[in-house]
């Protein structure tokens, strides 16, 4: 177990020291020059100018000085400033983190609910018209660009039916986001579901059971369930980030202000403090989930617990 | 259907029957083989199939709705939307082409390396495999826009970057599996140098299950490339990307719904259309999954 943690962390830390790497080289590889790309549209800046920039961010230094200089900056909390506006980067960030955060998290539990659903009956009803109909509705799920999913939600639910809002901030504006990443995922969990329940439903213990004469909903909800589940459980975790990366595109359809929403403007307006934050931001948030994920998971299976 | 048709048949030449046999019973997979191959021919024939030039403005009204003339409607330039859709079949297929080589490419190169050298060199590159793996496809895809900056070809390489690490993974275990087989020994037994190894000898033994494995692949590149269109990222006007056709038409949803409708769908059936063939190759490479009906 000893072993297992620290190897965890080790590879998690590994992970977050090679995305800084990344982030601080990120400027020298765009193409072309950075510091004219992003002073392109303030007209009349001067040579000179360009040149005092340079030396302020430290591109004239080394780049083993200027990734010192990095890295000790974001130690301290210093993200840099957004190039349009001159906000500080890290709290522009870390104000719109919770909405991301609400948003993959509200999904997930969608996605989760639906999907289960969906996969046990598919695997009850297996071989079946019903078994099915629910597969080819989670193919369709997972074909289905999910952009275009909450397009067509946004116009027939908010604008034409007008039930819900456009746009905003409260929990009324977060029901159409959050089904549509939901529904978007749910489809592999149902997939995933159901073939773990089929494994399951072939096995001896539930025959047992069954011989035994135990209740029908007893061996489903007790033994068929709650075995089947294990492999869903453990496939959540690796969901979440999902969800979070596919948040970055649901976000720009409806608008919710969350980091994706942030970082895509960023990229159009060649922001580069902005995504070198986001970027750093982001892998953190992935690198820390999964990592939670991995460890509750050790604790909750004995075979990794006492390996 | 295997145990008897097994015992008939047999040998190596008529395994590959069973298992073209075992495809065919699919129905879904070959419904999936049926809608790439449709795709496939409407891209390869598309200026005989296509009745206006996709970028021909005032081919029709503007916003016309679906009519015998114009079937899938006009857009805001009156272009014909048929004709759109069916010149992005191109795209999509290019695009899907692009991206999956470009992963499959650098990903078999990555996992035959790490599979091949052992030891050091095995351990740091399949270490940042799994560290690219880590992050999302959509955070790697978004950053190699943000410093490629945006455009199609630069779309196509980002979700060739994204999506490169399951296909080093794949191509590593699969080298790891080979250099346990008899052949593998007597090569290296035999005095054969690195490079006669890798490419005379791994390559062409790994070659076709990374090839099956690309078409698993081909339905989350068209959609990560779609969506990067979509966010404006990717195809740029006045190109018929699909994705971008549809971010679009969101402008115009109240009057000209098909704007929008159309190039979904069409992404939907392709995706789908990948998604079932890739099902089916899944179901014959891993035998497992078939006793679980």
């Amino acid at each position: 177990m000893f072993r297992y943690l620290t190897h965890r962390i080790g590879t998690a830390l590994l992970t977050v020291w090679i995305t800084t790497i990344a982030v601080a080289m990120l400027i020298h590889i765009v193409p072309g020059d950075p510091v004219q790309i992003m002073y392109a549209q303030s007209q009349g800046t001067t040579p000179e100018q360009l040149e005092e920039i340079r030396t302020r961010l430290g591109l004239n230094e080394p780049i083993w000085v200027q990734y010192g200089m990095f890295v000790s900056r974001i130690v301290q909390g210093d993200f840099g400033q957004t190039i349009r506006g001159n906000q500080p980067v890290l709290d522009l960030l870390i104000g719109r983190l919770p909405n991301t955060l609400l948003l993959a998290s509200v999904s997930l539990v969608i996605a989760a609910l639906v999907g289960v659903v969906f996969g046990f009956f598919a695997a009850y009803k297996r071989g079946t018209a019903v078994d099915t109909g629910l597969m080819i509705t989670a193919l369709i799920g997972v074909s289905m660009p999910h952009f275009w999913l909450g397009l067509i939600l946004l116009f027939v639910f908010a604008v034409n039916l007008a039930w819900l809002p456009v746009a905003g901030e409260d929990w009324r504006s977060l029901v159409l986001p959050a089904i549509t990443l939901g529904v978007a995922n749910a489809g592999i969990i149902a997939r995933l579901t159901r073939s773990s329940m089929i494994d399951i439903l072939n096995q001896d213990f539930v025959r047992t059971a069954r011989a035994k004469g135990l209740h029908k909903g007893t061996i489903l909800y007790r033994h068929v369930l709650m075995a089947g589940l294990i492999p869903v459980v453990t496939m959540l975790g690796l969901q979440f980030t999902y969800m979070l990366g596919g948040a970055i595109v649901v976000e720009n359809v409806f608008a919710w202000n969350g980091i994706g929403r942030l970082a895509i403007q960023a990229i159009f307006q060649r922001d580069y403090p902005l995504i070198q934050g986001f970027i750093l931001i982001f892998a953190c948030l992935v690198v820390t989930v999964s990592l939670i994920m991995d460890l509750l998971y050790a604790v909750l299976d004995p075979r990794v617990r006492l390996s | 259907m295997s145990l008897q048709t097994a015992s008939v048949t047999g040998g190596t030449s008529s395994e590959t029957m069973l298992k073209l046999k075992q495809f065919m019973s699919n129905r879904g997979a070959v419904l999936g083989l049926v809608i790439v191959m449709t795709l496939i021919v409407v891209a390869l024939f598309a200026p005989m199939i296509a009745p206006y030039d996709p970028q021909m403005m005032g081919a029709g009204r503007r916003l016309q709705p679906p009519s015998f003339a114009y079937p899938f409607g006009t857009d805001e330039f009156g272009r014909d939307l048929y004709s759109r859709v069916i010149y992005g079949s191109r795209l999509t297929l290019l695009i899907a082409a692009i991206a999956v080589g470009i992963a499959l490419a650098v990903g078999l190169t990555i996992g035959l390396i790490g599979g091949y050298a052992g030891g050091w060199t095995e351990r740091v590159v399949m270490r940042l495999v799994d560290v690219v793996f880590s992050f999302t496809e959509t955070l790697i895809a978004l950053a190699a826009v943000a410093i490629l900056g945006p455009s199609l070809k630069n779309a196509m390489i980002a979700v060739g970057i994204a999506t490169m690490p399951f296909y080093a993974r794949i191509c590593y275990s699969t080298v790891l599996v080979e250099k346990n087989k008899p052949y593998f020994e007597a090569t290296v037994a035999a005095g054969a140098g690195h490079a006669r190894i890798l490419f005379l000898h791994l390559l062409p033994n790994i070659l076709p299950t990374m090839v099956v494995v690309a078409t698993l692949g081909v339905s989350t590149a068209i959609l990560a490339a779609a969506g990067l269109s979509f966010l404006g990222l990717g195809a740029q006007p006045p190109s018929p990307e699909w994705g971008w056709m549809l971010s679009a038409g969101r402008d115009y949803f109240s009057r000209a719904p098909w704007m929008m409708i159309v190039p979904g769908v069409a992404i939907a059936i392709t995706v789908l259309g990948f998604n079932l063939l890739g099902d089916g190759v899944r179901e014959i490479l891993d035998p497992r999954q078939t006793n679980r009906r």
